[in-house]
């Protein structure tokens, strides 16, 4: 077992765990944070991605103890005192989403993206999301969600 | 199971080297954690090498451009000396896995894993590109010419890990590029680089076409020779490579794609001397 320091959505944590689990497990089993989800678990699908120490990763391809003292970034975080975040609403309003279950993945990979651009091309935000797969919806309306919500977020 | 190890400086990581057997070093993890979840890697400590200062730095030196085994391919990328005589190693990372991939794969990584499609095997030897390696009793430089042996087999020792990857000053250009199955990420099913240097140096390097990587050097060409030359030049190019049939292509199909992206990197390494 190993003492894990990491902060999650801006609360610190101290959790014992495994060493060998991987972020993934960590969050959704030690914290209990059950809306970074679980695909392939081999860094294929993009439903595991969380921003981590700023940059988006698969959760499942992190080790637990590399979180140690880490930054992380998850769904659960997205929305402000219950109120969605305009990237969250801008995926509602284009039906960016049928099943769901990639979406906590797809939002993280955007907020990442618009974190660190503001205002990304078309190709910027399918290069951004290229690790992000999609079984339902298809593609264009999650581009055209993260390009208008881009739009929103910096008033334009 | 193993022990995480996570050594802040280059001493504390030539120590464990030293004392601990069946260690694993991790820079990335792309690829090691798909080993140890699929139970094909046993270890009994992994050694962590993202917090040694040293070996997170890309820059250029008096050597060339230096790239810290603990760099991702994403901060590789957003460094911007990806540039002329280096740009293979832009069009190859931007073709490997994909973004979320990129921001935790490394360079020294993909290097050695040593699978013969690995995206930035063909590109680094085009480019001379050697690695530096720490060892209990100091370290050794290795041309990659000289590194891969095998389908994931290198010259590495069990207590020897790569530090860095250095490739020489010079003019010129390069190029790679890839056939894969679809347009998203997928492994290649050739890759093709090319570097031309300043005086006329033509190299090529083809990925997923033999057990390791290929280095064909082609000899010293003008451009107008070398378009002159093209047939002859992709004719011998060709005799060096020995492509299996597998999950991702026929042997026929790798033949006739490694002879077509050799010759577009031909054209696209005399377009840009403007040829």
């Amino acid at each position: 077992m190993r003492q894990i320091h990491l902060t999650v959505n801006n609360e610190k944590y101290q959790v014992y765990c495994p060493e060998h689990i991987t972020l993934l497990t960590l969050l959704r089993e030690h914290l209990h944070l059950t809306g970074t989800k679980e695909g392939c678990a081999a860094g294929e699908c993009g439903a595991c991605t969380v921003i981590f120490n700023g940059k988006a990763a698969n959760a499942c391809m992190v080790l637990a103890p590399e979180a140690n003292g880490a930054v992380v970034e998850t769904i659960e975080g997205e929305a402000k005192d219950g109120v969605l975040s305009p990237l969250q609403q801008s995926f509602i309003e284009h039906h960016a989403l049928q099943c769901g279950f990639c979406t906590p993945g797809m939002i993280m990979s955007a907020r990442a993206l618009l974190d660190a651009n503001p205002a990304p091309t078309r190709d910027e935000i399918k290069e951004a999301m290229e690790g992000n797969l999609c079984r339902c919806t298809g593609y264009e309306p999650i581009i055209t969600a993260i390009e208008q919500a881009a739009g929103g977020e910096r008033g334009a | 199971m193993y022990q995480f190890l996570s050594p802040k400086t280059i001493g504390e990581a030539k120590e464990h080297l030293a004392e601990k057997s069946n260690l694993k070093v991790l820079a990335g993890g792309t690829d090691l954690i798909i080993g140890l979840r699929d139970g094909a890697v046993h270890c009994d400590y992994i050694m962590d090498i993202k917090h040694i200062p040293e070996l997170c730095e890309i820059g250029m030196t008096d050597d060339g451009l230096e790239v810290g085994a603990g760099v991702s391919l994403n901060a590789m990328l957003a460094s911007g000396l990806c540039t002329g005589r280096y740009a293979a190693l832009a069009d190859s990372g931007h073709e490997l896995a994909n973004s979320l991939l990129r921001n935790r794969a490394t360079l020294a990584g993909n290097i050695c894993h040593a699978s013969p499609g690995g995206d930035m095997l063909a590109p680094v030897l085009v480019l001379d590109a050697w690695v530096e390696t720490l060892t209990p009793n100091g370290g050794r430089k290795i041309p990659l010419k000289d590194f891969f042996t095998g389908v994931k087999r290198h010259v590495l020792a069990a207590d020897e890990m790569v530090v860095k990857t250095v490739f020489p000053r010079g003019d010129g250009t390069s190029a790679y590029h890839k056939k894969k199955r679809i347009r998203g990420h997928d492994l290649a099913q050739v890759g093709v680089a090319g570097s031309y240097a300043a005086d006329g140096t033509l190299k090529l390097a083809f990925g997923a076409a033999g057990p390791t990587p290929v280095l064909i050097e082609l000899g010293v060409f003008d451009p107008l020779a070398l378009r002159a030359a093209r047939e002859e030049i992709l004719d011998k190019a060709m005799s060096g490579i020995s492509p299996i049939s597998d999950v991702r292509a026929s042997k026929e199909h790798r033949l006739a794609m490694a002879r077509y992206l050799a010759g577009d990197v031909l054209d696209a390494l005399l377009e840009k001397v403007g040829v």
